[in-house]
């Protein structure tokens, strides 16, 4: 992949697989794409950005957050999903899909970040 | 690693501030009779929780929010001389409702009727052929609402005349919200459920920690331990219809990579916002008649229960942040711990949409609150309290 093509900040290339699913730009869409997404793919978003959350948050940080260009909102984006998913696989494990049921009756329709 | 954990001791509450242990009568929970006296005797005559000072950010911003069991929209407004007011969403001509909008910065507000059009200080500014009607325009100004403020908190009272101040209604409770990082915040995140279910039964839920190990057997978290598997509080307290418990938190309990790092971080922010100093063992603050907030630093949320109809409702919990989120890490963090909620209490509104289908049966001519139910008992008897009192001035001919 060439650099113009990059959709994510240099040495996050890994999280590429999962932009068009994770990189979700409201806390809503973040939390209903987590009850939807099969085990197996969840898992793998996990697997792949766990590792990676200390690096993009330390990143991410050196630049305030209104200042984000495409491919540091992406990121963002991404890691916001991970906190998502992460209730999933570390807390909820095998009570997931009982969890989505519920879970679906409720509407995330503010999160700080998208404060006026 | 070993961690000395100090033994929980559960507060004894038997026959706790005098409420007696009988049991409970179940009608209340789905009568569409004792909803209609509910309406009365505490909606259209209490202080309500209805917003946040940080939703009028400055002069010239409105809000307008549905009370759904006074059949009411409510039209708030920030003035240029930064005052809170509050009216009925409601043109004076001929009852149209005047905004449609949830928010927004606006300083006066045209009917989409006939074009009368009212100041954010409620005055009637222009109507047009004015001449032709036989009422003054000083007397067509939108009808009030009483409004105050307690801990960056807006109440609003439908009475047109409420019977005491919102300070004196609050007693010792606005102390004690005044110490929470909702008097502080100045943003929040939201979310919201509908719930086929009465206000008492939904708010109930959260009043006890009976059933967290059943229905959160997963996300409890330091909510239950071993010396502590129910995860009762520490302690109790009854504050004129008002209530409060003290958190009890397993300082043991296991925490998983993620968690542990997006809660840690917020600890952390805490101390920058100023909320440093706030207890270990978070304060749980109920207000009557539908609003409870929890002043904990990882999780500090209001939970407020708006009644629809006898079994029906609609829950808006938010979590207050002061500041800014002005870091990813800060963002990151104050996003995990909103989906935390999330995850919650989803498992708690199904369990109450449950709950009510058995009650609205009527096979139940009671339900039973344990000792440690106390706090849902002393709520049932406010609500009692208040409805024999509106009873009495029915039948009662001066
Ligand atoms: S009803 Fe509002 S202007 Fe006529
Ligand atoms: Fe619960």
């Amino acid at each position: 992949m060439s650099g113009a093509d990059q959709r994510l900040p240099p040495g996050f290339e890994a999280l590429d697989p999962y932009v068009d699913t994770w990189a979700l730009e409201t806390a809503d869409q973040r939390a209903k794409q987590r009850l939807v997404t099969p085990e197996a793919e969840r898992t793998a978003f996990y697997e792949a950005a766990k590792p990676l959350l200390t690096k993009a948050l330390g990143f991410l940080d050196g630049k305030p957050i209104g200042q984000f260009d495409e491919r540091e909102a992406r990121l963002m984006d991404l890691m916001l999903s991970l906190a998502h998913v992460s209730l999933a696989v570390e807390v909820q494990r095998a009570n997931e899909a009982k969890h989505a049921q519920g879970a679906k009756h409720i509407t995330i329709v503010r999160s700080a970040a998208a404060a006026p | 690693m070993n961690v000395q954990v100090p033994q929980f001791l559960r507060s004894d509450a038997t026959d706790m501030a005098g409420l007696g242990t009988s049991p409970i009568p179940a009608e209340p929970y789905y009568r569409p009779e004792f909803f209609e006296l509910e309406r009365e005797a505490i909606f259209r005559r209490t202080w309500l929780q209805i917003g946040h000072v940080s939703e009028l950010p400055r002069p010239g911003t409105f809000i307008v929010r549905p009370v759904e069991v006074a059949n009411a929209s409510v039209l708030l407004t920030r003035g240029r001389d930064g005052a809170i007011r509050a009216f009925h969403n409601v043109c004076t001509h001929r009852g149209t409702q005047l905004v449609s909008e949830a928010e927004g910065a606006r300083t006066s507000f045209t009917c989409p009727y006939h074009a009368w059009t009212f100041g954010n200080d409620g005055e009637l500014r222009a109507a047009p052929d004015a001449e032709r009607f036989y009422v003054d325009t000083a007397d067509c100004a939108l009808k009030k609402i009483a409004v105050d403020v307690c801990a960056g908190l807006i109440f609003i009272n439908l009475a047109p005349s409420p019977k005491e101040s919102l300070r004196e209604f609050l007693g010792e409770m606005a102390e004690q919200l005044e110490a929470l990082p909702v008097a502080k915040a100045t943003t929040f995140s939201e979310y919201v459920y509908d719930i086929d279910a009465n206000w008492k039964l939904t708010y109930d839920n959260f009043q006890e920690n009976y059933h967290l190990r059943v229905v959160h057997p997963d996300t409890s978290g330091a909510g239950i331990g071993p010396d502590n598997p129910f995860g009762y509080p520490l302690s109790f307290g009854f504050f004129g219809p008002h209530r409060s418990q003290t958190i009890w938190l397993n300082p043991a309990a296991t925490v998983e990579p993620i968690q542990g790092m997006a809660y840690g971080k917020l600890a952390e922010f805490a101390v920058g916002e100023g909320l440093g100093g706030l207890p270990a063992n978070p304060a749980y603050l109920a207000l009557f008649p539908n609003f409870f907030m929890l002043g904990s630093i990882g999780t500090p949320f209001s939970h407020t229960v708006m009644p629809i109809s006898a079994t029906r409702s609609r829950g808006v919990i938010r979590f207050y942040w002061v500041g800014d989120d002005d870091s990813a890490s800060k963002r990151f963090a104050r996003e995990y711990s909103t989906a935390a909620g999330v995850d919650i209490h989803s498992e708690d509104r199904a369990i109450i949409e449950a709950g009510q289908q058995g009650l609205n049966s009527g096979a139940l001519k009671h339900i039973h609150f344990q000792e440690q139910e106390v706090l849902l008992r002393h709520f049932f008897q406010t609500v009692m309290d208040h409805v024999d009192a509106y009873r009495a001035t029915l039948s009662d001919p001066s």
